[in-house]
């Protein structure tokens, strides 16, 4: 099949939680998310994403820009369907989470090598991000925030790590320690302190968003074969294996298992903050997580027993008044 | 073994994410419900507990000795959930309804179809659709029951397990049931009975959300 007659059988499939855009002469794929009204990575939207990709794969040299954004206001994505995760817990179905992660980091290993095919990758996070929501935006070659966003990996507050990807993806763009802190602590980041840890390349004002794209794809196109070489080598230089991903999913999916009623109940609050966010609240899961955050670290006051022992890498209100750093 | 549980989850998905998306499932666990719907919801939910053991002993007298160990778990299950309507009574008669006002009440064509429908699929379809059935309360109990009851909890400024006792209880012994439920699904090794599962799975979240949203 040629690229061009590609493009009716990538744009004409029936999507119920993407909405496709072409742009020809940019060959550029458009991807906006629309998992409402609680943006996380649903079985089926990681399904159909996963569709688009195939597509892309099978049309080599038709794509040479693929752009992810969300449709869903102040949200780019939760990260993983947490009531999915209940379930899957109270069932201990360690298989049926072990498929959720090998779903979750087959989008991050097509992302990985996306150089590899041909294609550069933007991303354009426009709202809150958190755990998998973040672990799905590092792979991108170009990651552009506006600045209201913020992101974390809130997941040990629950007792989890996040397990799709997030430590060497991290490691990989920030270095061991901002790693250390993002995923041990829990803290949420706004898009600045993320640019300065280098895991955003581009910050601009809200509502900038959809220019800092164009400038991105317009400035790369030119030099595309050079800039997707430079990024395939880039990558060689400090590789991710797949059996890496895939252990520590397994090893995600049997930490899963051991959380207590206690950690679910947690999971269940920051998802029913989602719920009140998708219902129009000015306040979701990134204000519970400060809250929670407060709920330790008020623990931690009263009993005198604090994880970290000092401001640098505290949690909660230490970290809250470290938000400008 | 199979892995047919992990099969049914997946197969299901979008159903259960239909009811948990449903605005006034959201509305629901975001803010709570008024007295009035609350109280509505319980009547409902006292059809729905009351006539549980019955389906489930209709699908277990259907059973065949193929699937004995699917009779047993159903035997094991109705012996818990025994009198639990009696739960969901003393609750509706902490917001303000008598038990002789729960008895008379007649429930929604939204009730009437979800139990009629797990009757029929007892009796006429396959008796396995009483796992489908199963799986579908205990997600909605063990997944969605203790948001939602702390939800009502904070809304109702109820005091302690009154007026939620049945919901918040069943948020957490569902939670057990539903490894149990795991393990009797894996043991279902033929088509029919997997495609049974399914399908009464599928009706019960649609019917389910239907009561929901007429509440």
């Amino acid at each position: 099949m040629n690229a061009v007659s590609g493009v009716p059988q990538l744009l004409s499939r029936p999507y119920k939680y993407l909405r496709l855009e072409w742009t020809s002469e940019l060959a550029m794929l458009r991807v906006r998310t629309c998992v409402k009204p609680i943006q996380c990575y649903s079985l089926a939207g990681l399904t159909e994403m996963q569709r688009v990709l195939d597509d892309i794969a099978q049309n080599p040299g038709l794509v040479r820009h693929l752009v992810l954004s969300s449709d869903v206001t102040g949200v780019f994505n939760f990260g993983g369907d947490l009531a999915l995760f209940v379930l899957l817990v109270r069932a201990q179905d360690v298989d049926s989470l072990k498929m959720y992660g090998r779903r979750c980091i087959d989008l991050v290993w097509w992302l990985e090598h996306a150089a590899r095919r041909g294609v550069h990758t933007t991303v354009l996070v426009q709202g809150d991000t958190l755990g998998g929501g973040l672990e799905s935006v590092l792979p991108f070659h170009k990651v552009i925030f506006e600045r209201s966003a913020q992101a974390g990996f809130p997941e040990v507050l629950f007792n989890l790590f996040p397990g799709m990807g997030a430590w060497p993806l991290t490691i990989r763009k920030a270095g061991f320690a901002v790693a250390n802190d993002m995923v041990l602590s829990g803290r949420l980041f706004t898009a600045d302190q993320l640019l300065r840890r280098s895991l955003v390349d581009v910050v601009v004002d809200d509502g900038d968003g959809e220019n800092a794209i164009w400038d991105v794809v317009r400035m790369v196109d030119p030099r595309l074969r050079g800039t997707l070489a430079a990024l395939h080598a880039q990558r060689m230089a400090a590789p991710i294996t797949y059996e890496s991903l895939l252990t520590t999913v397994e090893m995600w999916a049997e930490t899963a298992l051991t959380l207590t009623t206690r950690d679910l109940r947690l999971m269940e609050r920051l998802a029913r903050a989602q719920v009140r966010k998708a219902g129009g609240a000015d306040e979701g899961a990134v204000e519970e997580i400060k809250r929670i955050e407060l709920d330790t670290a008020w623990g931690e006051l009263r009993t005198g027993n604090t994880v970290w022992g000092d401001a640098e890498h505290g949690t909660g209100l230490t970290a809250w008044g470290a938000l400008n750093d | 073994m199979s892995m047919f549980f992990a099969d049914l989850v997946v197969r299901t998905d979008e159903a259960r994410r239909a009811f948990e998306t449903h605005p006034v499932v959201l509305d629901a666990v975001a803010h709570g419900l008024t007295v009035e719907r609350y109280r509505t919801l319980l009547l409902e939910l006292y059809h729905v507990v009351w006539h549980f053991n019955p389906v489930c002993a209709a699908a277990a007298s259907r059973l065949s000795d193929r699937h004995r160990q699917v009779r047993y778990f159903l035997y094991e299950h109705m012996q818990e959930e025994s009198g639990h309507e009696q739960w969901v009574q003393a609750d509706l008669e902490a917001v303000g309804v008598s038990a002789a006002a729960t008895e008379a009440h007649a429930p929604s064509p939204f009730t009437r179809a979800l139990v009629g429908y797990n009757y029929w699929a007892a009796d006429r379809r396959d008796p396995c659709s009483a796992l489908g059935m199963l799986y579908t309360l205990e997600v909605i109990a063990s997944v969605y029951g203790g948001p939602f009851a702390a939800a009502i909890k904070d809304a109702l400024l109820l005091e302690g397990e009154r007026g939620i006792s049945f919901i918040n209880s069943h948020a957490t012994m569902d939670a057990e049931h539903m490894a149990d439920l795991r393990k009797i699904l894996n043991t279902l090794e033929d088509e029919a009975a997997w495609e049974a599962v399914v399908e009464s799975a599928l009706i019960n979240f649609h019917h389910f959300t239907r009561i929901i949203e007429a509440v």
